[in-house]
């Protein structure tokens, strides 16, 4: 391994074990500097215990960790100062204010001049500096958490699960401060089971499932090699409509609001769905056709949803 | 060990401490409202002299000198109890808390110890008592300090009792002197346990020290900042029950370099405990519960509030294993009876104690969660 790596992460068939359970089993990959790499996947298939490992927190069972060059078992000493952390669930001092807060990890890492103003503005926390932690809502919690994996100016940025258990405005929010960190090019290592997330922010994303890398590209990619389809859907549509289509062959589905979902694999198709729709006097009160996403690239790769209600993209948008 | 990281973290745990203001406000102020409440019940008590019934079985010069030089102590009033009278009846009769009795034959023994140089020689005096009474075991504290005085001039030098009598200190010991030492003893304890357990238990709830261990800092820094934490809410409070002592009850509790060494020792002691409970104990709430348990038994059966000696000898003999008692028996060595041999003994004790559990409990602590 060289002084100063060409890659910021490689992980070499690591695995970890907690008594009989394998929580990762066999996992390899590299994280180029100044990527935004996510690891995408369901609670509890190894997301967490991977990043830890790399964060030096947790010891792998077997496999070769290094981080910026360095063995992650053996020059804890030496990373800690170059990496930033967003804990799982993060959380800080209660009563402690924001400014006092990032003052506070500032000395830990002795940055005698870290620029604590310039942080609180990053992370959108001016009017809020003097706020205890207590008095934040979950989403300002989560920017303030960012700022703090920031203080010590890392080379190698982790957020787990950043934007876990907000709700969609805040969400974005936090989004947003993201973007701006891959702006100014930091490597970035993000773990998430939102799609909409690693879609929006990765620029490699690995899909986990039960401990395995079920696959790894840039998201694109992996939409376009795994889900080579477009999806139709129609909403309130009166029962002649759903044998019109079946009719034609397509395979459709149908959900509680009367709407009905199809796979199809051009455009034409769509054309051809409406067009048999109308001869039927078959009514819809409206249509959406979308690319599908990682969500369908998930589903289709591990036969699990990523969670609950997670199918068909929920609308986000 | 980095300093700055220290004085982050004290300074972080101190804002955050006194930015909770009810657990602020209880922390400090209930050993000042015992104080307060126990002194004021027991103030009437002991404003007064001891009566000090005496019976004096051996009727001779030398047996008298016994109760002339325990009046020359202006602690005790004298009341002598005729020889024929049964001394426990006595006592039950006239609601004595306690009668002195000289044995037959004192003189003899006396003489035999000093003019034979029979050190074999000796003499049991009797304490006849009421268990049930608050101010007994003051009492007979006093009058082994009395009598151990007159020992030491007996073995030390040529017999001359009455200069050895008037050395005694003169004056009065009041039961408020007794309790402040040891409700200082159980402040400390208590702010010490509390504070290590709940605080890092919440924090690794809440995973914060998960946070924190993906940090430059270290698990002896943190610990070091909870100590002097700990430690700085200790001397706060102390001079405050110490001020409260002084103004409202006039206390005579003297200060020394002992004090800060008892009490340095306390926290050590129960920081140790402390980050042991953390360790066995996973949720906030088990925490305080844990927490409590240590804390009853030691601050009841170890002679806090109540005497010891007015408890049943398995309880007192219980008492000897639980660290705290050391600590109140070694400050009141040092601010009371001015007995720097017993309080360095005492500290002697507690410093093993603490030492050992100090060490399991940083051993225990475990800073990064996985293996």
């Amino acid at each position: 391994m060289t002084e100063e790596a060409e890659n910021a992460i490689e992980v070499e068939n690591l695995m970890k074990c907690y008594g009989n359970l394998t929580a990762v089993s066999d996992i390899s990959f590299t994280v180029r500097k100044g990527e935004v790499f996510a690891l995408l996947g369901p609670n509890g298939a190894g997301k967490t215990t991977t990043v830890e490992i790399i964060e030096t927190i947790r010891r792998p069972t077997s496999g070769k960790v290094h981080l910026l060059g360095m063995d992650v078992t053996k020059e804890k000493l030496d990373i800690v100062p170059r990496i930033g952390v967003l804990p799982q669930g993060f959380s800080s001092f209660d009563r402690i204010t924001v400014r006092e807060t990032l003052q506070y990890y500032s000395r830990l890492f002795s940055c005698r001049n870290a620029d604590i103003d310039g942080l609180i503005a990053l992370v959108n926390l001016t009017d809020k500096a003097e706020a205890q932690y207590m008095k934040l809502s979950g989403g300002l919690k989560q920017r303030l958490g960012i700022a703090i994996a920031l203080v010590n100016d890392p080379e190698v940025v982790f957020l787990d699960e950043p934007t876990t258990g907000l709700d969609p405005r805040a969400r974005h929010e936090v989004w947003e401060v993201l973007l701006g960190l891959k702006k100014e090019g930091k490597t970035v290592f993000l773990t998430t089971h939102y799609m909409e997330e690693a879609e929006l922010l990765a620029d490699t994303v690995a899909i986990i499932s039960k401990g395995r890398i079920i696959a790894m590209d840039a998201p694109v990619q992996l939409i376009e090699s795994n889900a080579d389809y477009l999806v139709l859907t129609l909403q309130s549509v009166d029962e002649k409509a759903f044998g019109v289509v079946g009719e034609m062959g397509f395979a459709p589905e149908t959900n509680n609001h009367r709407d009905i979902t199809v796979r199809v694999a051009a455009t034409e198709d769509i054309r051809k769905i409406l067009n048999a729709m109308k001869d039927a006097k078959a009514s819809f009160l409206g249509m959406d056709v979308r690319k599908p996403n990682l969500e369908q690239v998930f589903l289709k790769l591990t036969g699990e949803a990523l969670h609950d209600g997670a199918f068909g993209g929920k609308g986000a948008k | 060990m980095n300093l700055r990281v220290v004085g982050a973290s004290l300074a972080v745990s101190l804002k955050s401490f006194y930015r909770e203001k009810t657990a602020m406000f209880f922390t400090m102020t209930f050993p000042i409202l015992l104080i307060l409440v126990f002194g004021s019940i027991f103030m009437d008590d002991d404003e007064l002299h001891f009566t000090l019934c005496v019976q004096d079985l051996d009727q001779t010069e030398t047996s008298a000198e016994i109760a002339t030089a325990l009046a020359l102590t202006e602690t005790f009033k004298i009341t002598r109890v005729e020889p024929a009278i049964d001394a426990v009846q006595y006592a039950k009769n006239n609601k004595a808390n306690l009668v002195l009795v000289i044995p037959k034959g004192y003189e003899k023994s006396y003489t035999q110890y000093l003019q034979f140089d029979n050190a074999n020689a000796f003499a049991t005096l009797t304490y006849v008592y009421d268990p049930s009474s608050s101010s007994v075991v003051t009492k007979m504290q006093l009058l082994n300090m009395v009598f151990a005085t007159m020992n030491q001039g007996l073995s030390a030098s040529p017999p001359f009792i009455r200069t050895a009598q008037i050395s005694i200190h003169t004056r009065r010991y009041r039961f408020i002197e007794f309790f402040i030492p040891g409700i200082i003893a159980m402040a400390v304890m208590t702010e010490s346990l509390f504070g290590t357990v709940n605080v890092n238990t919440e924090l690794r709830q809440k995973g914060i020290i998960r946070k924190l261990s993906t940090t430059p800092i270290t698990r002896a820094d943190w610990i070091l900042s909870n100590i002097l934490h700990q430690f700085i809410l200790a001397v706060i409070s102390t001079t405050a029950m110490l001020l409260v002592g002084y103004a409202v009850f006039d206390v005579h509790l003297e200060i020394t370099g002992w004090l800060p060494i008892f009490m340095v020792l306390d926290v050590f002691m129960f920081v140790g405990i402390g980050m042991i409970l953390t360790r066995i104990v996973k949720e906030a709430q088990s925490a305080s519960a844990a927490a409590n348990a240590v804390l009853f038994p030691m601050m009841f059966l170890s002679g806090s509030f109540f005497p010891l000696e007015m408890m049943p000898d398995f309880l007192q003999a219980f008492a000897k294993v639980l660290p705290l008692y050391y600590v109140n028996e070694g400050l009141r060595a040092s601010m009371l009876f001015h007995d720097n041999g017993a309080a360095l003994s005492y500290a002697a004790i507690i410093g093993a104690i603490a030492a050992i559990v100090f060490i399991l409990g940083i051993t225990v602590t475990r800073w990064e969660e996985g293996r």
